[in-house]
């Protein structure tokens, strides 16, 4: 396999595993509870998730996710299952914190390869929130034969007013992240604003070059 | 005839009893998004006795109501938001209504 092959293929994986960062703030959302999330980012990734959380501290389900490379006219689509657990959790008086950990399996497919490769999947959060301040840190690799490649991504979050159950929440996030391989040189910056009400999620924003990302997911 | 008016009487009192709802609040630790409250209302609605369920972010507060006969015991309650993930620091038994709890969070006064 060529240079190029694999960095393109390495680039799709870090969008693959990268961007969906924006996505659930928390990897379980509550037991008993079924999460799905539609993710548009940037014009390179499209992503459909179905979670099922039968504990506070497992989340089992899947996905399907396609990448098109902003280095070429590479694409890779990948097909995946996932188990998410919350390792650690701290409840305090006015916040929460949390370890979260994960591993899943996947099938990829795409146009700079024949066939379809198993992909392996496993990662760690790291949260801190309160009503007004939110903040984490989340690494995850991403490998198959081919390639194997990291990202961590660090968001930190201002709410202007302390939300409650019953009335909107605003948040403004400014995401961090940085790729283990030549996907990009340096870190990509992102601004982005959150909004959630009951069971209803919407994330938007820009990153550093112009380029959109859009989030929405349902707990229910 | 003392006898049978003693009789009626803590018949009467055991109707009363047995009828009157009841209202339990619960502080909670860990209690800082919208989805925390969703959970736990799905949670405390699934039992049968509850009639109501208020969850109060800015108060850490967590309080149920239940049906008219019906009890949910505090052992139970505190089970149910500890399998949801939340810590319970505190259980009482309220003297108000459910209505009564939601218009004081409302105003303000926990």
């Amino acid at each position: 396999m060529n240079h190029s092959i694999r960095a393109a293929l390495a680039a799709c994986a870090a969008l693959a595993w990268g961007a969906p960062s924006i996505a659930p703030a928390k990897p379980i959302a509550f037991a008993n509870g079924t999460t799905v999330m539609t993710e548009y980012g940037a014009g390179t990734m499209l992503e459909g998730q179905a979670f099922y959380a039968p504990y506070y501290w497992l989340s089992i389900g899947g996905g399907h996710v396609r990448f098109d490379s902003d280095l070429d006219k590479s694409h890779l689509e990948i097909t995946y299952v996932r188990a998410n657990y919350l390792a650690k959790r701290w409840n305090l008086p006015s916040a929460q914190a949390n370890v979260f950990v994960w591993g899943g399996l996947g099938s990829a497919e795409g146009n700079t390869f024949g066939g379809a490769r198993l992909a392996r999947n496993a990662g760690v959060q790291l949260d801190y929130e309160t009503r007004r301040i939110y903040a984490s840190m989340k690494s995850d690799l991403w490998e198959t034969r081919e390639f194997s490649q990291r990202v961590d991504t660090l968001q930190l979050g201002f709410a202007p007013y302390a939300h409650d159950y019953s009335t909107l929440a605003t948040w403004f996030v400014i995401q961090a992240r940085d790729y283990s391989s030549r996907i990009r040189h340096g870190v990509e910056w992102a601004a982005l604003i959150r909004l959630f009400k009951g069971g209803a999620w919407l994330d938007a924003g820009l990153t550093a070059d112009g380029k959109p990302q859009v989030m929405a997911m349902f707990n229910f | 005839m003392k006898i049978i008016q003693a009789i009626f009487a803590a018949l009467a009192l055991s109707v009363a009893a047995t009828s009157s709802a009841a209202t339990i609040e619960m502080d909670v630790n860990g209690l800082v998004c919208a989805f925390c409250a969703q959970g736990i209302e799905k949670k405390l609605r699934a039992y049968p006795a509850t009639a109501d369920v208020v969850v109060s972010l800015e108060a850490r507060l967590v309080a149920v109501s239940t049906k008219e006969g019906e009890d949910i015991a505090d052992d139970e309650l505190k089970r149910a938001l500890t399998d949801a993930g939340y810590t319970v620091k505190g259980i009482r038994r309220a003297d108000e209504s459910l209505d009564a709890v939601r218009a004081r969070l409302k105003e303000g006064s926990h």
